[in-house]
């Protein structure tokens, strides 16, 4: 019963109050619908008071609407700890701000005589009331640490459901005291507004702050003259001021945004094991394959012959990279005698590695420049931007027993005759003896 | 008493460097830059400039994760773009700032040449404005090369193969030479470690002090010399280079930054090619289709796709010896025949780099 009438009743009295009576004060009286001011009787203590307290609440004002409105992103936000700690000490900060600012102003009331004779009973509930409220937002802060964070799966849902008009009060209802107490002081205050100075909130004059400036002075010529450069003066300081806010901002947007990535960059990455084991194997791969690429070197220097192929791997269609005596690459194919077919693959164009297999018409494709050649002779074809022919590659055939059966130089001249009946199982090897000098 | 070749000799170098002129007083406080319609074109220096700073930060940062390897320049590149907090972006930011200096460079190059900015006594200017150009392409070209995949390495190969190919036209024993600058480039037969290393040495170390200290000398005739009028009637408005000129200058580089700022952020410079070109170098396989140079390469590859070699040759001695010899060769024309002969080099460019694959297909048929 308590809990409905503070956390149920009582919001929507406050906001039904508040609202109905501030459009009832504008068309009453619309120039009465401010705080009277009392500069004119005390100025001092009031800049000292009304500046804090107003810059202070603006802040704590945002710091508890936006995780109202945007509650996602919110949350998302306040689950980054460098975020949380910011912003609750800028909450802290402001929420300072505004109690030394009410307690100036609470002093300042009652300290000068002739402000007591334009003081209402209603100003110093009012004074009083908020300087209530900011302690016990300070104490809640204090008490019950992080309320950024555990707000939002409680008065944020519970703010929620008043506004969806299906007040669930059990979000609230296992809330610390001091924070209960902080909220029904907010709907108090809320209650307030229409009956107290604090209506003057609804007539920000926001359009002092981007209007010209003004200068009132008297109308004589020579004061004119004057006037105009003072005007001149302040309308050049407001764009200087306005740019170096603009850039300041800028600049602090692309500290803060350069500052994030390079200090990471820096930093290096922070790897899972998963990623550092997937990374230790991508590179372990690639040595690998540098070492072999690094031994086939060291073979082509020692070795007098290189093994390339069994006669039976090849085919005449499909033809099995290998590695010449100078790390270019070369084909192996099988002619039609069934006889090894070896071809540099290395396009006389401009060096790229023809493709491996033959087309229907016998012809090798370089893709880089689209020049074909002829697979027996290794003769380009017309049309190809190579002009020179692929060279054939010299080779010796030896049987399983060791023994060399056939060769044939690169000029095509055919030694020995293989057997055809073991010709499948022979190797073809490349051999230096052919490498001209 | 100098002999009168001496004093001529003085004379040449006391106008092409006024160095009385070298004080704060003149180099900032009295500058002027003149205004009229082609006042625009004073600021592409600036962003090319601007761009090499990029370059300069970007590549540092870089520097930080790259190995320069064969069997590990492609894994610490792939490291830099997936691993490194924020490397994505700066890999990003130093690939397209690389092609926006290219083309900041060539719009200075043509411009410069339309408001006969070589005019005496700016002929030295012009003449290390024409080297900073080839040092830019050769930052292009071995930069290139460095990540070490299919396309970064077969392009290599076929842009270093082609100084082989001029040894066709030269008689004799000399046929060899430019195979043996080719290896002496390379540093062995094939492009292979020993030529990342050097290419690494030249696009880190190498070409970076030179196009600083040529940078220097650059700037400073600039400076000396201050801009050049621009036009055929000379104008009497002009700004004051400090602050205002320098200010748009300022805000111009602020406004570049942004645009390659959310590029680099938004699209890798890579998703303009099919995937396997960013495989690993694999010196085993075949070569992989779709290899090319870099666009800014286009102007001079696609021609020498369709036209002869010794024609390529020849027209490329011919255009850089008179890049070198503009400012005598062009001194009594007039602005509007400058004007027009950069225009006619403008359009050249723009077309075989925007349209080069498509008349290449048009005259070879696209198979």
């Amino acid at each position: 019963m308590f809990d409905v009438f503070f956390f149920v009743g009582l919001p929507y009295i406050a906001v039904f109050t508040m609202v109905a009576g501030t459009i009832y004060r504008f068309r009453k009286d619309r120039l009465g619908v401010s705080s009277l001011s009392s500069q004119f009787l005390e100025s001092k203590a009031l800049l000292w008071g009304s500046v804090p307290w107003h810059i202070g609440i603006a802040v704590v004002f945002l710091g508890h609407l936006i995780p109202l409105l945007a509650p996602g992103v919110w949350q998302a936000l306040v689950a980054r700890r460098a975020f949380l700690i910011t912003i609750e000490t800028l909450g802290s900060c402001a929420a300072s701000l505004c109690l030394v600012g009410l307690v100036i102003l609470a002093i300042r009331r009652f300290a000068s005589s002739k402000l007591q004779t334009v003081t209402t009973a209603m100003d110093l509930v009012v004074v009083n009331l908020l300087i209530a409220q900011v302690v016990l937002g300070l104490g809640v802060a204090t008490a019950h640490r992080w309320g950024a964070v555990w707000s939002t799966g409680t008065t944020t849902p519970y703010l929620w459901s008043l506004l969806r008009f299906n007040p669930d009060v059990s979000y609230v209802a296992e809330l610390p005291a001091l924070v209960r107490v902080h909220l029904v002081g907010a709907f108090v205050v809320f209650l307030l507004v229409p009956f107290s100075r604090l209506v003057h909130m609804f007539s920000l004059p926001l359009e002092y702050l981007f209007r010209p400036p003004q200068k009132v002075v008297w109308a004589n010529p020579r004061r004119l003259l004057h006037a105009h450069a003072a005007v001149a003066a302040m309308e050049s300081r407001r764009l200087f001021l306005k740019a170096s806010f603009g850039l300041a901002g800028a600049g602090a947007l692309l500290s803060v945004g350069v500052f994030d990535k390079f200090l990471g960059f820096f930093r290096g990455p922070r790897m899972t094991p998963d990623e550092e084991a997937k990374l230790l194997k991508t590179r372990l791969d690639r040595l690998q394959l540098t070492v072999e690429e690094r031994e086939l070197e060291l073979e082509r220097i020692r070795s007098e012959q290189i093994f390339v192929a069994k006669v039976g791997e090849l085919s005449p269609k499909d033809g099995k990279y290998f590695i010449d005596y100078k790390m270019r690459p070369a084909l192996a194919f099988r002619d039609e005698q069934g006889l090894p077919r070896l071809i540099s693959a290395k396009c006389t164009h401009l060096g790229c590695t023809v493709a491996s297999s033959v087309d229907s018409t016998n012809r090798l494709l370089c893709p880089c420049h689209m020049s074909y050649f002829d697979v027996k002779s290794g003769a380009p074809l017309e049309g190809s931007p190579a002009k020179a022919p692929l060279p054939l590659l010299g080779w010796i055939l030896v049987d399983p027993n060791g023994k060399t059966v056939a060769s044939q130089g690169p000029d095509g001249k055919l030694e020995g005759k293989p057997d055809p009946a073991t010709l499948d199982v022979c190797s073809v090897y490349i051999a230096k003896q052919y490498e001209e000098a | 008493m100098p002999t009168a070749r001496t004093q001529d000799l003085m004379r040449f170098l006391a106008e092409r460097f006024p160095l009385e002129k070298f004080s704060f007083r003149s180099l900032v406080q009295k500058k002027e830059v003149p205004l009229h319609k082609m006042a625009w074109a004073y600021y592409l220096g600036g962003l090319a400039l601007f761009c090499f700073f990029i370059q300069l930060s970007t590549g540092l940062l870089l520097l930080f994760y790259y190995e320069p390897t064969v069997s590990d320049a492609h894994a610490s590149v792939e490291f830099i773009t997936h691993n490194v907090s924020g490397g994505a972006l700066i890999r990003n930011l130093h690939t397209w700032s690389s092609s926006a200096m290219i083309l900041f460079v060539l719009a200075h190059l043509v411009t410069t040449f339309a408001m006969k900015a070589f005019e005496k006594p700016r002929e030295m200017t012009w003449i290390s404005g024409v080297v900073l150009l080839l040092l830019t392409f050769a930052f292009g070209f071995t930069g290139y090369l460095l990540p070490w995949h299919q396309i970064a390495v077969n392009a290599t190969k076929v842009g270093l193969q082609s100084i082989e190919e001029a040894g066709r036209y030269l008689p004799g024993e000399l046929g060899k030479l430019p195979g043996q600058i080719k290896e002496l480039i390379q540093g062995e037969q094939s492009v292979g470690q020993a030529t990342l290393s050097r290419f690494y040495a030249l696009h880190v170390v190498i070409l970076p002090f030179t196009l600083c200290a040529l940078l220097g000398f650059h700037l400073l005739s600039v400076q000396l010399h201050g801009m050049s009028q621009g036009v055929d009637k000379a104008t009497n408005k002009t700004e004051a280079f400090f602050p205002f000129f320098l200010l748009k200058d300022f805000s111009l580089w602020g406004i570049g930054f942004l645009v390659m700022f959310v590029l680099a952020l938004c699209l890798p410079f890579e998703s303009f090619f099919s995937f396997p070109l960013f495989q690993p170098f694999d010196p085993l396989g075949s070569t992989p289709e779709g290899i090319k140079p870099e666009w800014y390469f286009f102007f001079v590859y696609y021609p020498l796709e369709l036209l002869p070699f010794w024609f390529i040759m020849l027209a490329s001695t011919v255009a850089l010896g008179g890049l070198f010899m503009t400012p005598w060769l062009f001194r009594p024309a007039n602005r509007r025949t400058l004007a027009f002969l950069a225009c006619a080099a403008a359009l050249y460019l723009i077309v075989m780099t925007v349209f080069g694959q498509n008349i290449y297909a048009l005259f070879k048929g696209s198979q």
